[in-house]
């Protein structure tokens, strides 16, 4: 038998004219949080390279693993095999450098909320914006992961603002396959109808949706969080008898409570007092249970308490801890 | 003439260059791993030897510039230019209620193939990009598209319908199409060359045992039934498929474990079969090493396995109201001769036979296993696939 013989493949093209690469197959992705490793999740599952910046090694390892236990999570509910995770995983590359930003067409700025605060810091996020710019080339889009007013200011700073663009995905809900694509006031047609393709490459829905402070998701939730905290003050019902109304009744996939959980209450206080000084409306004050909450740090799922109370795993042990 | 047959998966391509009149194989090979890390491509040269190339390949049209590339290199190639491939035969995996057999393609056609994505997400669009990438690289060379359904066109309504609403037919096109068309056509029809029987007047069960498994019914030359259905889920236990499952299993795992569709489709399309039941291996290989171990649950995946081929063949005998002649081919088919003695050991009632040293001696080559006095004759025929699409695409190139 003939030993194999091994070539490099590029001299059998039948043309000498470079190959261009398409776009959008690898994106960059700078912190890898808990939204940051959904967002890298769902585009190494759609086939898309993705390389995403943590400042220090042991910030790199927690990251990654935090995606493998994703695709884990996949493979035991049977969305995914062992072989496809390898291949999967391969995609994906940890750095601490800006300059492994330099090929991708398409950079998602996804730094994480503060774990004590729950806010996102503008000023760390204007410095992602202007660090992107130097090592990216002028046509790469620069996104935000957003809910709030913000992708107008950020770009304000950039040479190319029309690169610039908001997205926020609902990566609390599992499988919610939707994303809303927010324009700023200097957003290019291009640079949205080109996240629109991004969208569909990783097989999401989107909507536009106008830079506004908690777009249609996080408003129309704070809202229904708020008045359900309400009907717990008043008395009128339990926390997991409202949620099994929203579940049961309305076919929600998640209860308002365990999806504040799931959220973090920290996030939602944040959030609650930004659309508050937007809009001026006091129903967007942070009810006094969640004002509670946020002071005892009783934060949800990751600090094993909130409305309810969880194990390690993230699945409840004990129910309506918390009482009006 | 020299034909180069196309097979193009959602990651790779396969690829067959023949000269059909000197019935040669002039250099065969496969693309892996397209848009992915570690692609690359494997090519076999007419002499044997073989070629590992290493490197990027994003996309379909770029594989198969790598293919021509190679096949007209001047150290591995066969041909002095792209001038000599005469024509290009391309596997499309369904033609829907469109085609019942093989066509040369035309906008008209794409259109048509365009249409049927909604019920073969995954297979139409690789091939359809096939067919754009010889388009764009070789424009004046003729292009033929051979189905995997076409084959089972001929089946009677009673046999493809589903005892569901009729609306869901006429909305959506639900119904039983079938696999595996090109390889049974091949099969059934080789099958009667090979013993001397007439095509048009045998009854005959075709099963197809290889990655995907199914069995077909071939009454005078005409698929009367066949058990892949709308989709290549439906029918025999197959590596990672589980083949006919109670759909009521479906809604009680989407209310127990919150799962949705596509979350169902990998579980029964990936984690079930052979792999699902013994928890080791959709390879046959693997299952039976782990039988000769003792392993008790790769030896039930393998007894349902044949007892599965069993149940169909009953019931195809049924429905051909007697059988003349049973052909099997795929891997396991071809290679597995324990699995033929089993399957047929059951079939004594239909008077079967076979001469289990014969049976035992045959490993992919074509063979008559059954005994003469066995009352059906029964036979090995490898599938030979990209040969039936390069014959069709030459049939119908020729006139051209």
């Amino acid at each position: 038998m003939h030993e194999i013989i091994v070539e490099p493949i590029e001299k059998y093209g039948l043309s000498k004219r470079s190959r261009r690469r398409t776009l959008f197959s690898k994106i960059g992705i700078v912190g890898c949080g808990y939204e940051g490793s959904a967002i890298a999740t769902i585009a190494i599952l759609n086939g898309i390279e993705v390389v995403f910046l943590e400042p220090t090694d042991e910030k790199n390892a927690n990251a990654f693993s935090r995606i493998e236990q994703k695709l884990d999570k996949k493979i035991e509910n049977w969305g995914l095999t062992e072989n496809e995770k390898k291949i999967v995983l391969s995609r994906v590359q940890g750095t601490k450098n800006y300059k492994d930003f330099s090929d991708c067409d398409f950079v998602i700025e996804a730094v994480r909320y503060d774990d004590q605060t729950g806010e996102r810091h503008v000023k760390e996020r204007k410095e992602v914006f202007l660090q992107l710019e130097k090592v990216l080339s002028p046509q790469a889009i620069i996104a935000s992961n957003v809910s709030t007013v913000i992708i107008t200011e950020l770009a304000s700073e950039l040479r190319y603002k029309e690169r610039c663009v908001g997205l926020h995905f609902l990566s609390n809900i599992p499988e919610s396959n939707i994303i809303e694509i927010v324009r700023g006031l200097y957003t290019s047609d291009e640079t949205y109808n080109k996240v629109c393709q991004f969208a569909r490459l990783i097989n999401h829905q989107y909507v536009a949706v106008a830079e506004s402070a908690g777009l249609v998701s996080i408003r129309l939730f704070l809202i229904e969080l708020n008045e359900a905290c309400e009907i717990l003050m008043e008395g009128i019902s339990t926390v997991e008898d409202i949620d099994r109304v929203l579940t049961v009744g309305f076919g929600h996939r998640l209860g308002v409570f365990r999806m504040a959980d799931q959220m973090g209450i920290e996030k939602i206080v944040n959030l609650m007092e930004n659309l508050f000084n937007e809009y001026g409306n006091s129903k967007y004050k942070p009810s006094p249970i969640l004002l509670r909450l946020y002071r005892a740090k009783h934060f949800g799922v990751k600090r094993g308490k909130g409305f309810y109370e969880y194990d390690k795993e993230g699945n409840i042990i004990k129910q309506g801890g918390e009482k009006a | 003439m020299k034909i180069l047959v196309l097979n193009c998966g959602s990651s790779s391509v396969k690829y067959k260059l023949f000269n059909l009149e000197t019935n040669e194989i002039l250099g065969s090979g496969i693309v892996e791993k397209i848009g992915m890390k570690g692609s690359c491509l494997k090519h076999m040269r007419a002499d044997g030897q073989k070629i590992l190339l290493e490197g990027e390949v994003l996309e379909h049209q770029t594989a198969i510039e790598y293919i021509l590339g190679v096949l007209t290199s001047k150290r591995h190639g066969a041909l002095k230019s792209l001038e000599e491939i005469d024509a290009v035969g391309h596997r499309v995996v369904h033609g829907g209620e469109k085609f019942n057999k093989s066509v040369l393609i035309t906008d008209e056609v794409i259109r048509k193939i365009e249409e049927c994505i909604d019920i073969a997400p995954l297979h139409n669009p690789p091939n359809l990009s096939g067919i754009h990438a010889i388009e764009e690289l070789l424009p004046s060379v003729p292009q033929v598209a051979v189905f995997d359904t076409a084959f089972h066109q001929t089946m009677p309504e009673h046999a493809y319908m589903y005892a569901i609403p009729y609306s869901l037919y006429t909305k959506y096109g639900i119904r039983r199409y079938g696999f595996h068309g090109t390889s049974h056509r091949y099969v059934s029809k080789r099958a009667c060359d090979f013993l001397g029987l007439d095509y048009q007047q045998t009854k005959i069960i075709t099963v197809h045992l290889g990655n995907g498994a199914s069995a077909t019914a071939v009454k005078n030359g005409k698929s009367i039934d066949t058990s892949m259905g709308l989709t290549p889920l439906e029918g025999l236990m197959m590596g990672t498929r589980s083949g006919d499952v109670d759909l009521g299993i479906a809604t009680f795992l989407m209310e127990k474990e919150m799962i949705g569709p596509s979350v169902l489709s990998t579980l029964f399309n990936k984690h079930s079969g052979m792999l699902g039941v013994s928890g080791i291996s959709s390879d046959m290989r693997d299952i039976k090493a782990a039988i000769e171990k003792g392993n008790e649950r790769a030896r039930l995946a393998l007894e349902m396995y044949e007892y599965r081929i069993i149940k169909y063949i009953g019931a195809y005998a049924a429905a051909l109201n007697g059988v003349d002649l049973l052909v099997f081919t795929g891997g396991v088919g071809e290679n597995q001769a324990s699995t033929r003695t089993n399957v047929c050991n059951n079939l004594n009632y239909l008077g079967v036979k076979i001469d289990e040293k014969i049976n035992i001696a045959t490993k992919g080559k074509e063979a008559l296993i059954s005994t003469p006095d066995s009352s059906i004759k029964v036979a090995v025929i490898p599938t030979d696939e990209e040969f039936m699409i390069a014959s069709d695409t030459y049939e119908i190139v020729k006139g051209l």
